[in-house]
């Protein structure tokens, strides 16, 4: 039982995780912003770590893909900046990133060097199930990690079992389908589709991503699910001079 | 090969046939039949879609009975399955598509089929047995040699999965298509859907015939698959499950090859050119892409792609772009079929490349720079992606060459492969022999190079030679010689060869030509190039250019300067005096004619 599945069983309702990219907007600053966040009343954090060409992303992401890549971000760095990971944050992490980085690094020593760091899990947004159950779930399992999967609203039912079954902390639900830093619209169309997830009583707890931008929208996705993430909206505050000091007045603003 | 299912009685298991799209779906009206449809509502087939004919199969049936049925049901065919005169089938040609069964055995006299001739419109021939059809069993096929008219038939009874693929070898000019029926039963009347999938797989798939085809994960050998976020699941699986089914469907075939022969103007000359020939010491042929409308290969798969969009009924195409062929060739087609188009472009290759921009615009397509990256055609591409997953229902995108996530690699080729389809009947013609020894092609992401190769892969003795931009030089740090440099990766959705730090980030590729300035390869070059099955090479920006001018000197053909890499490798082959030597004339150079104007300074 990792980190994750111990905070879903204590708590299973308004968590709220926060996604940043490592690296951005300089190097040495993973673990100061980890622990700020914890501080601040963050459930769980997602590390972003950058990729030349991130198509699930739209720009807000993307801009900060691009300077921590110039910033020299790299698995290996970030790995090293988060040796020091356990000693100062204590909540549940997750690394997301897309795959060919994983791939060249070596899947079965990434999943190693991730345990070994602490991490919990992982999330891959371009790693297909199929590929997955096939070739790198024993890397994955073996070293504690958990493997998070996203569902949007074109995603099968039939489908969404099998990501449930897969699954053993949480279920990433898409808002929309849409990249990452658009804001949540929340149609009918929308509110169906998590009143249909929800009547699926699935086993995994489910987290609203993409589009959760402040506590309206962060207050609203909680009522179809267990807790959301908030990504882009973070991420440009990052940009902001003094972001140090605005981190704790961003958090208890979405969840006051 | 048309399919027909027939034996249907179980609504649910009518519209799970229904979406394998077979061509005909048969329902029987005969009472004594275990198959019998007798409980079914008058309304359980309207939701059948309207390219599938819905067939009554009756047995002696009375023409009233038959002809309240057909208006009760709305079947578009009845199949008559019992003693019925040739008057009897007149009474009804016209209205509907009229099937005459037979049952065979080796007694048969074909020539009672005469009398029917005018008066039906397919026969169907079955394993005669007592129970006027469904059991099970096959006739000895051989005997078809004996039918002799001009009418098409069917073939029935006791296909199963078994033997599907000797039905596939059946050569008959008048097989019209298979009916399938208890072979592919839980029960009589109840299909079993995963059988049917795979024999449909088997009757419509081609490729996986193949040696260096793919499987049916979407793979070659170690690369290709479908590495795409979630948000794009839904439209990459809808085309994988719905391609084989449309391009391989007789109408989709017959607009697609008639676009191409009056519109494109194919089949493209092979060009016996008797100057290089001379100079190079063999029959050097040109494979005459160049002469297409809009003036390269592109145009064969944004055809071939439209039309399989308009099929899944898309409104709106995307696509990338990064010299701006395929995105003429994209705004083209979408003029043509009246459909929204936006075609993405790297804002630095739209300063390049600024008459294929104006091109598009004309043609009515909306051209959105792409200001990420490196803004050229891999960020056009990311953009590209970007716009599909937020538009996932209405949208198509078009992608230009054999790359991308499953089953874009293998559609692409498919289209191109008209490229070595014509290729093997002309060098036939004007050679006495089928096959070359060398086939060559330049390679960007491919999809030249694999038309080219295409129907060559499995003739071993044929040589395949891809030839990749080396740029400034392989080792100048600009090149975008993706095999010499690149390592096994993921780019675009496939599992490929691409050029990539140690830290798995996409590396920036360098070449004069817009067209080969791709940091990777399409998935089955990779495999082609790992396996050895293909010669994979390169060529600089200064030899490409002297080539293109000696093919505007010797042949007088102003090559695309993709092309004129293919062409200098000329210089470095060595050929015997007997060997026939296919090159791709993949584009013209008009577009590349400032590149060719400074260089020489004419």
């Amino acid at each position: 039982m990792n980190r994750l599945n111990k905070l879903f069983a204590s708590k299973n309702n308004n968590l709220l995780s926060i996604y940043f990219t490592a690296g951005y907007p300089a190097l040495n600053t993973t673990i100061d912003i980890a622990e700020a966040l914890e501080k601040s009343g963050a459930d769980f954090l997602e590390i972003g770590f950058p990729y030349s060409d991130p198509v699930a992303d739209g720009p807000t992401i993307q801009h900060s893909s691009e300077v921590a890549l110039e910033n020299g971000m790299s698995l290996k760095v970030l790995f090293e900046e988060l040796a020091e990971l356990r000693s100062r944050v204590s909540i549940p992490i997750l690394l997301m990133g897309y795959f060919n980085p994983i791939a060249q690094y070596g899947v079965e020593r990434f999943c190693k060097k991730a345990a070994e760091v602490g991490v919990d899990g992982i999330i891959v947004p371009d790693l297909p199930i199929y590929e997955y159950e096939k070739m790198y779930s024993s890397y994955f399992i073996d070293n504690g990690l958990s493997n998070i999967f996203l569902v949007t609203p074109q995603t099968s039912e039939e489908r969404i079992r099998k990501i449930d079954e897969l699954s053993n902390s949480f279920i990433y639900l898409l808002s929309s389908s849409t990249i990452t830093g658009y804001n949540l619209k929340l149609s009918d169309s929308v509110e169906e589709y998590y009143k249909r997830i929800t009547a699926m009583k699935l086993k995994n707890p489910t987290i609203i991503g993409f589009g959760i931008t402040d506590s309206r929208s962060f207050a609203k996705a909680c009522n179809y699910a267990n807790g959301a993430i908030i990504g882009s909206k973070f991420v440009k505050l990052l940009g902001e001079e003094g972001y140090m000091d605005k981190i704790d007045g961003f958090v208890k603003g979405i969840r006051p | 090969m048309k399919i027909k299912v027939c034996g249907l009685k179980h609504p649910e298991n009518i519209n799970a046939v229904a979406a394998l799209q077979p061509d005909y779906i048969g329902f029987i009206l005969y009472g004594k039949s275990p198959r019998y449809m007798a409980n079914l509502a008058t309304d359980a087939l309207q939701t059948i879609p309207a390219s599938i004919q819905k067939t009554g199969v009756f047995v002696n049936e009375s023409s009233e009975n038959i002809d309240r049925l057909v208006t009760e049901y709305g079947f578009n065919a009845v199949q008559l399955h019992g003693d019925e005169s040739p008057e009897f089938c007149a009474a009804f040609k016209g209205r509907v598509t009229v099937i005459k069964a037979f049952g065979i055995n080796e007694d048969f006299d074909f020539e009672q089929l005469k009398d029917y001739a005018n008066n039906v419109d397919l026969f169907l021939f079955d394993t005669k047995t007592k129970e006027y059809g469904g059991s099970g069993k096959t006739f000895d096929w051989a005997i078809l040699d004996q039918y002799k008219l001009d009418i098409p038939f069917f073939l029935s009874g006791g296909v199963g999965l078994e033997n599907i693929k000797e039905v596939k070898n059946i050569t008959h000019s008048q097989f019209y298509g298979v009916d399938l029926n208890s072979r592919f039963e839980n029960e009589p009347g109840l299909k079993n859907i995963e059988k049917l999938k795979e024999a449909f797989k088997i009757i419509k798939n081609k490729t996986q015939q193949m040696k260096y085809g793919v499987n049916e994960q979407g793979y070659y050998g170690d690369f290709g698959g479908a590495y795409i976020p979630e948000m794009l699941y839904p439209n990459v699986e809808e085309l994988r499950e719905q391609y084989l089914n449309i391009i391989n469907d007789d109408d989709f075939k017959a607009e697609f090859d008639d676009l191409l022969k009056n519109y494109v103007g194919r089949p493209s000359p092979l060009y016996h050119a008797k100057r290089y020939s001379e100079k190079y010491g063999a029959n050097i042929f040109f494979k005459r892409e160049d002469l297409n409308h809009t003036g390269s290969h592109k145009i064969n798969n944004a055809i071939g792609q439209i039309l399989l969009a308009k099929r899944l009924g898309k409104k709106r195409i995307i696509a990338e772009t990064g010299a701006g062929q395929h995105g003429v060739a994209t705004a083209t087609v979408c003029a043509l079929m009246n459909i929204e188009c936006v075609v993405y472009m790297g804002e630095i290759d739209m300063v390049r490349q600024a008459p294929n921009v104006a091109r598009m615009k004309m043609l009515g397509a909306k051209v959105v720079p792409a200001t990420s990256g490196s803004k050229t055609l891999k960020d056009a591409t990311n953009e590209a992606l970007r716009d599909w997953i937020g538009n996932p229902v209405d949208t198509h995108y078009i992608i230009g060459s054999v790359v991308g996530p499953y089953p874009y690699p293998d559609i692409v080729a498919r289209f191109q492969s008209i490229i070595s389809q014509e290729t093997k009947a002309q060098l036939l013609e004007q050679t006495g022999k089928e096959l070359p020894q060398y086939v060559m092609a330049c390679v960007g992401g491919g999809s030249n190079a694999m038309g080219m190769f295409y129907h060559f892969i499995d003739d071993e003795a044929v040589k395949l030679v891809a030839v990749e931009a080396a740029g400034k030089g392989v080792n100048s740090g600009e090149s975008a010689a993706t095999t010499a440099l690149g390592d096994e990766g993921v780019l675009h959705g496939s599992r490929t060869i691409l050029m990539q730090t140690e830290d798995g980030q996409v590396v920036e590729p360098y070449s004069i030509s817009a067209g080969l300035d791709y940091p990777g390869i399409g998935p089955q070059h990779a495999h082609l190039f790992k396996t050895g099955r293909g010669q994979y090479v390169s060529i600089t920006d200064e030899e490409a250019l002297q080539a293109g001018l000696l093919c505007c000197q010797l042949e007088g053909i102003i090559p695309a300067i993709e092309t004129a890499h293919a062409l200098a490798q000329l210089e470095k082959m060595k050929f015997e005096a007997n060997d026939n030597v296919v090159i791709c004339i993949s584009g013209r150079g008009d577009k590349d004619l400032d590149t060719y104007i400074n260089y020489f300074g004419y």
